[in-house]
C-alpha cells in the first residue's frame, strides 16, 4: 500500500508503426489532489489516461490507481475510479436515469439502491427535469454533466475527467468547474486533462505538461509560471513622443520587450512591489500613461519555454 | 442471483429496449421475412404434391416456417452486431470495460438479447402463418421444440453479429458482411428441399450445415422426418453457438488488449 493516488513508472505505451504515444512518463498523484495533465492535442494525454484506466494495457513501465496495479489488479484499479472519456457518446436512445441505473448494475450496486442512487445524482447535477428524457434531446453540457454523473455512481475514490469541458460554453464550464471542486473538497482525487490553460490553472492543484508523450514540466501552475521568469508591466501612451520619454523612465527596472510603437514594456523582476516605482518614475519625466498592465507569466509561457510551440491558447476561454 | 448475471441480464435488457425504440433495428427483421414469406407460399402454392421430390406437406406455409425465422434472427443478429459496433465506435463500450463489469456479461448479453428478439419474431411468424392455415404437427411441444430451434439459432446469429463488431469496430462492417450470411442462408435448404435441386447448387445445400438445422426444425411443424433428424439438427446448432461464442472472447479479448 501507498498513500498515492495515482503512481506510474516509466509508463509508455508503443503503437503499430513504432508511434511512441506515451513515451515514458513518471508521475505521483496524492490522495486528495487535482492533478492537471496539459497539453496540446496528439499529446498522448488520452493514451496516457486509458492506460491508467485499465482501457489499454501498457507496453513498458508500470502503474498503480488507487493502490492496485492497473495491469495485475484492473479489477480493483476499476472498481476504485470513475471515468468521463473525452467524447465519450452516450446512447442517444436511453434516458439519463435508465443509464445511471445500467452502470450502478456495473458496479454491482444492488438494485434496490440504484434507484435511489440515480435520483441523487441526477438533482446533483442539476439534471432532474430531464431525467426522464432520452439523452438525444440534451444539449451538449446537460451530457457532460450526465457524464460526470455516470462517473460518480459508486462514489469512487479517483476521478478520471479526459478534456471535460473541450467544446462547452463558458457558463456550462464553470457549472462542471464547481462540482469537481466540491468533489475534491469532499476528498475525491481527480485527475483531468485539458488543452486549456485556465483549466488547468483554475482546477489543478499541480499541472503535468506534456508533449510528444513525455512530460515536459511539473509543478504548482504558480510554481511553473514562476520558473519561466518575471511579470511584465506594458504601459500603453499617447504616442511616440511619449513612448520615447517612457523607454528612457523605464529603462532601469527591467529588460524590454518588444511591443508596438505606442507602448513600451519591461519584465518586472519585483512584479507589483516595484510598480509605485515605476509610476513615480514616469510621473517625473513628464509621462502621462494611457493605461496599466501588469501580466503574470501564463502556462502557455511556460509551454513555450519548454517545448518551444505555444498551446493553442486562442481557443482557450476568456474568463 | 450472482452479479455477472445480473450485468447480463441489464446489459440484455438495455440492447432490447434500444431496438424497441430505432425502428430501423425491427422492422427490418419483420418486414424482409415477412416479404419473402408472402412471396413464396404465394408461388409455391402448388408445390407439395405437385413438384415431383417435394414432401407431401400441408402447405408450403408450413414448409416455409423454419427458414422464414432463420432470416429473422439472422438479420436481428446483424444488427446487434451493428449496435454493438456503435457504441464501440462512440465510447460507450469503453465506459462499460473501465467500470469491473463481468467481461463475460459484455457479450453474452448481446446474445441473449438476440435470442429473446429471436422468440419474439417467431411467435410473430407463426402466428402469421398459422391465421394463413399453418399448423404444427407435432402440437404444443413441437412447438416448443421450434422455440429451442429459434434460441438456439439467434444465438448463433447473435454471436456472429458480435465478433464481427468486436474485430472490425465498425457498424459498417458489420451490417456489410450480411450478404454473405445471406448467401449461406439461400444456398441451403431453409426454402426449399433437398430433393427437387441438382447440380452444384445440391452439392453446396448438401455440405451447409444450415440445411441440417432447418430440417431438424422443420420435423415437428410438418411431421416429415424423424427423431435422428432433430438431433443431427440440434447438434449442429449447438455446435455453431459454441463456436460462436469462443470467437466473441477470443475477439472481446483481442479488442481489450488494444491490439487492434
Amino acid at each position: 500500500m501507498n498513500d498515492a493516488a495515482i503512481e506510474a513508472t516509466g509508463l509508455a505505451r508503443e503503437f503499430k508503426g513504432g508511434i511512441h504515444a506515451v513515451d515514458g512518463i513518471d508521475l505521483r498523484v496524492s490522495s486528495g489532489e487535482v492533478y492537471g495533465f496539459l497539453g496540446p492535442n496528439g499529446a498522448g494525454k488520452s493514451t496516457a489516461v486509458r492506460m491508467l484506466t485499465t482501457l489499454l494495457a501498457p507496453t513498458s513501465g508500470s502503474a498503480s490507481v488507487a493502490g492496485h496495479d492497473i495491469v495485475g489488479d484492473a479489477d480493483a484499479v476499476r472498481r476504485n475510479i470513475g471515468v468521463a472519456l473525452q467524447d465519450a457518446a452516450i446512447d442517444p436512445f436511453m434516458t439519463g436515469r435508465e443509464l445511471l441505473k445500467l452502470q450502478g448494475v456495473m458496479h454491482g450496486i444492488p438494485r434496490s439502491d440504484g434507484g435511489r442512487r440515480a435520483e441523487e445524482l441526477l438533482r446533483r447535477v442539476d439534471l432532474m427535469d430531464a431525467g426522464d428524457r432520452r439523452v438525444g434531446t440534451y444539449s451538449g453540457g446537460m451530457r457532460r454533466r450526465l457524464d460526470l454523473a455516470l462517473a460518480l455512481v459508486h462514489e469512487p475514490n479517483v476521478l478520471f475527467l479526459d478534456e471535460p469541458t473541450t467544446g462547452l460554453d463558458p457558463i456550462s464550464r464553470q457549472t462542471l468547474w464547481t462540482e469537481v471542486r466540491r468533489l475534491n473538497a469532499a476528498g475525491t482525487t481527480v485527475f483531468l486533462t485539458t488543452q486549456y490553460l485556465e483549466e488547468a490553472n483554475e482546477l489543478a492543484d499541480r499541472v503535468g505538461i506534456i508533449d510528444g508523450g513525455k512530460i515536459v514540466a511539473e509543478g504548482t501552475p504558480a510554481a511553473l509560471r514562476a520558473e519561466v521568469g518575471e511579470p511584465t508591466l506594458s504601459v500603453a501612451l499617447e504616442d511616440s513622443v511619449q513612448a520615447g520619454l517612457a523607454r528612457e523612465a523605464m529603462a532601469r527596472f527591467g529588460a524590454f520587450v518588444d511591443t508596438d510603437e505606442q507602448s513600451v514594456a519591461v519584465r518586472l523582476p519585483g512584479g507589483s512591489s516595484a510598480l509605485t516605482e515605476v509610476v513615480r518614475a514616469l510621473d517625473q519625466c513628464g509621462v502621462v500613461p494611457r493605461g496599466l498592465d501588469l501580466s503574470e507569466p501564463t502556462l502557455d509561457d511556460v509551454f513555450m519555454a519548454k517545448t518551444g510551440r505555444r498551446l493553442e491558447a486562442d481557443e482557450a476561454p476568456e474568463s | 442471483m450472482s452479479l455477472a448475471l445480473r450485468q447480463t441480464q441489464a446489459l440484455s435488457r438495455r440492447a432490447v429496449i434500444r431496438t424497441l425504440r430505432i425502428p430501423q433495428a425491427w422492422v427490418p427483421s419483420l418486414f424482409f421475412p415477412l416479404m419473402l414469406m408472402a412471396i413464396f407460399s404465394g408461388s409455391f402454392a402448388q408445390a407439395p404434391g405437385r413438384i415431383p421430390g417435394f414432401p407431401e406437406v400441408a402447405g408450403f406455409i408450413d414448409f416455409v416456417i423454419a427458414g422464414i425465422i432463420l432470416q429473422a434472427v439472422l438479420i436481428s443478429g446483424t444488427s446487434q452486431g451493428a449496435a454493438l459496433a456503435i457504441d464501440i465506435e462512440g465510447g460507450f463500450f469503453d465506459r462499460l470495460v473501465s467500470s469491473p463489469v463481468s467481461r463475460l456479461a459484455l457479450v453474452s448479453s448481446r446474445i441473449l438479447a438476440n435470442v429473446v428478439q429471436g422468440i419474439a419474431y417467431a411467435l410473430f411468424f407463426i402466428g402469421i402463418a398459422m391465421v394463413f392455415g399453418a399448423r404444427i404437427e407435432y402440437g404444443f411441444l413441437g412447438f416448443l421444440l421450434v422455440l429451442v430451434f429459434t434460441a438456439l439459432l439467434a444465438a448463433a446469429a447473435g454471436s456472429l453479429g458480435v465478433v464481427l463488431a468486436l474485430r472490425s469496430g465498425s457498424a459498417e462492417a458489420a451490417q456489410g458482411s450480411f450478404p454473405l450470411f445471406f448467401a449461406l442462408m439461400f444456398f441451403s435448404s431453409a426454402f426449399f428441399p433437398r430433393e427437387t435441386m441438382d447440380g452444384w447448387f445440391k452439392v453446396v445445400a448438401d455440405l451447409n450445415p444450415i440445411s441440417y438445422i432447418v430440417e431438424g426444425m422443420r420435423v415437428p411443424i410438418v411431421g416429415i422426418g424423424d427423431t435422428t433428424d432433430v438431433l443431427i439438427g440440434l447438434a449442429l446448432v449447438v455446435g455453431l453457438v459454441a463456436l460462436g461464442f469462443i470467437a466473441c472472447l477470443m475477439a472481446l479479448k483481442r479488442r481489450l488488449r488494444g491490439d487492434l
